[in-house]
């Protein structure tokens, strides 16, 4: 029983070569087929994200070695496979296993306890699933992997601090105004790519009324269409702000949108409603000032980006507690399956012994007619006592010896001893 | 064993559960919560069992009257907590129950102070009225300190920096806002009933409590404040948003601290078994042996 992974990742491996070696949806059904096709019997599952593709192999048998599996990955994306061989790390055993759990508990992330990689790893033994790529192994692999993943993120805070500018944004600034955010009035100044990554979160945080001002009004349309909101020309940005509760600055002007004087104008029309202000703009859209003003909450890059740096803190903080998860998880894991890898010689074991206690009970039987339910349950009773004492020595010793790998020599040495087939 | 529950046990666990509660600004715990909320929740039912055994004579002692409120602000500690885990309720919530019970065992007399009401309904209805507006303002006065803590987290970008875990400030204006309706309704419902009281004690020619005493006055103004406030919030607009939401708890907090230290520490007929003397030329207006009154070291006939 082997398991083995094959990849390369955003350590150490340049987002080129990982473009070049990354699978499509469509991609990786073909890539398992032809797996199967050229390794029989080998389980396999393709992780492509993009900071890693990774190749989980595993098998009763041998399993295909890293140029093996590197010539496969380049016939595939049609590369030469010895400029791969250099960038993919291999590990096997254990060290696979502790592997893949760190990288579904998303501690092997780009951004530590990033939410995303558990889902993905989820896709790809799903997709790999779907093609009759995996086996016993890689089941029982990759749904351990999905189940350490929830007991690091409900053991730890590991997940519970955001660290995206638009995720701290929303959920940590955000969320300390507004308790929901359906009956709330979003205004977009500009058409940036921040804007329309923070009007996701909010949006998953139940934001409907969207209005975006941007200075090329078709700019503003298109954005607006695209979240169903609605788009106002520039020469409205100050009415627009006075009806906002929530203001995304996300313009590319030279120098301040909204002046502290500008904001004056509206103030009173506002009726002292709690704005904030996501000023995610550099330079900045909104005059200081503005922050000042009672019930406002202005946010700038700076203090979003402070506030992501401090979250990551916290989340490395968190590092050893995961990691001691990790390690006894895949210790239980492997003990499981060592164990499992001496269960057919157990089985065969027991099967053999039972057969010459049936007779010989049979036979014990026939010779005392005389005997009543009673004395005859008591027979059985102590046939089957001594069969367990017969059978529990080499158990154990099977047993102790497949806590630290599968006992071959103890497997072999009891197959031959007692006849027991392959 | 339940029957020999003394005030300490259910403060203790209180304590114990304030503090559990302010080490979660410190550091984290997986099972803290749980404990948390056993020690609070043991509290309760001690408290609880203690009230039990006084029932025949609960409320009417000014200790029973605080002790009953402290229950019912740990009841809503405990909905709070159970519901809003990751919130610090706790920190803001039970140093009030803990001066609530801290009153109630060093300022007041655990013996009935007055004789009974005149009427038992509508006394029962002034007493709980009373204590529902009392535990309203704290509740109120809470949401209220919370509010201001959270600007100033807010306003200072130290939403992360800080580990105190606080509601949005949307949540904390509506609760503050309920707190201050509720706390008018219940007043209002406590200074009607205190009137029906005197009424029927006037038309008995029973001792009145005397309108110009220093515990209605402090009541009364706390209800025409809690008035003023509410139907300005009803017909300016701003005044029923944030901040003001959250100063209008706090100057209601000052008028009940008013209330209850005149009732304490003032010479007071309130709740006490009044003279002629004391009634004459007095309007009717309060009730008879409820509320904070009496006990207290200034009031007539009281004892520390």
């Amino acid at each position: 029983m082997n398991v083995r992974v094959i990849g390369c990742s955003h350590r150490g491996t340049p987002i080129a070569l990982r473009e070049r070696l990354a699978f499509g949806r469509g991609e990786t059904a073909e890539a398992l087929d032809h797996w199967r096709r050229v390794f029989r019997n080998v389980e396999a599952v393709l992780l492509s994200t993009c900071n890693r593709v990774e190749v989980y192999a595993a098998g009763p048998a041998e399993i295909p070695a890293a140029e093996q599996v590197a010539g496969f990955l380049a016939r595939f994306h049609k590369l030469v496979a010895a400029e791969l061989l250099p960038h993919l790390y291999v590990h096997d055993g254990p060290t696979a296993v502790r592997h893949l759990f760190t990288v579904a508990a998303s501690l092997d992330s780009m951004v530590l306890g990033e939410p995303q990689i558990l889902a993905q790893v989820k896709q790809a033994y799903q997709a790999a699933t779907e093609r009759d790529a995996t086996g016993p192994l890689l089941h029982a692999a990759f749904q351990a992997a999905i189940r350490v993943a929830r007991r690091v993120a409900t053991e730890t805070a590991i997940h519970q601090r955001r660290v995206s500018v638009p995720s701290v944004a929303v959920a940590d600034f955000a969320r300390g105004v507004f308790e929901r955010f359906d009956d709330k009035q979003t205004l977009v100044i500009g058409a940036g790519e921040m804007a329309e990554e923070t009007l996701r979160y909010l949006r998953d945080e139940g934001a409907r009324r969207v209005t975006v001002v941007n200075r090329h009004l078709e700019r503003a349309v298109a954005l607006a269409a695209a979240w169903q909101g609605a788009a106002r020309p520039w020469e409205e940005l100050l009415e627009a702000l006075a009806a906002a509760d929530l203001v995304i600055g996300t313009t590319a002007a030279g120098k301040p949108v909204v002046t502290l004087e500008d904001f004056r104008r509206v103030e009173a029309s506002r009726q002292q409603r709690p704005l904030v202000i996501l000023d995610l703009a550099v330079p900045r859209d909104f005059e200081p000032a503005v922050g000042g003003r009672p019930d406002v909450y202005l946010y700038s890059v700076d203090d979003l980006q402070a506030a992501c740096r401090r979250n990551q803190a916290e989340r490395d903080k968190e590092l050893p507690a995961a990691r001691a998860i990790i390690d006894q998880e895949t210790g239980r894991f492997m003990a499981d399956l060592y164990r499992r890898a001496t269960g057919p010689v157990i089985q065969q074991l027991k099967d053999g012994w039972q057969k010459p206690k049936e007779q010989e009970i049979e036979r014990l039987l026939a010779r005392l007619p005389g005997l009543d339910e009673r004395a005859r349950n008591e027979i059985r009773l102590s046939f089957d006592r001594l069969l367990g004492k017969l059978l529990h020595p080499p158990l154990e010793s099977l047993r102790d010896e497949s806590r630290n790998g599968i006992p071959h020599g103890l497997l072999d040495a009891l197959s031959r001893l007692f006849r027991l087939k392959d | 064993m339940l029957a020999s529950v003394h005030i300490v046990c259910f403060a203790t666990s209180y304590a114990v559960a304030l503090v559990l509660e302010i080490s979660r600004l410190v550091f984290r715990s997986g099972v803290r919560g749980a404990v948390m909320l056993g020690f609070a929740g043991t509290g309760w039912i001690l408290h609880t069992a203690f009230l039990y055994y006084r029932a025949s004579s609960l409320l009417s002692s000014s200790q029973d009257w605080y002790l009953l409120a402290a229950w019912v602000l740990v009841l809503v500690y405990l909905y709070l907590t159970w519901f809003h885990p990751q919130q610090h309720f706790g920190v803001f919530l039970l140093p009030l129950v803990l001066g609530l019970v801290a009153t109630a065992r060093w300022f007041t007399d655990p013996q009935p102070l007055a004789r009974e009401p005149i009427s038992k309904v509508w006394g029962g209805v002034h007493a709980v009225s009373i204590l529902l507006a009392t535990v309203s303002v704290l509740v109120g006065f809470a949401a209220g300190v919370m509010y201001l803590s959270q600007v100033r987290r807010l306003k200072g970008r130290r939403t992360l920096l800080a580990p105190l875990r606080l509601p949005s400030l949307e949540w904390l204006e509506r609760a503050s806002g309920r707190a201050i309706v509720v706390s008018l309704l219940m007043t209002g419902v406590g200074v009607l009933s205190g009137v029906m009281l005197n009424v029927i004690n006037y038309r008995r020619h029973d001792p009145v409590l005397p309108w110009n005493d220093p515990f209605v006055l402090a009541t009364l103004g706390m209800f025409a404040w809690l008035l003023g406030a509410t139907v300005l919030a009803a017909c300016y607009r701003p005044a029923r948003r944030g901040r003001k939401v959250a100063y209008l708890t706090l100057a209601s907090f000052v008028f009940l601290a008013i209330a209850l230290g005149m009732g304490l520490f003032m010479r007071t007929q309130h709740g006490r078994p009044r003279t002629a003397a004391g009634a004459a030329g007095a309007a009717p207006l309060d009730g008879q042996n409820l509320p904070p009154a009496a006990g207290g070291r200034g009031s007539p006939g009281g004892g520390p």
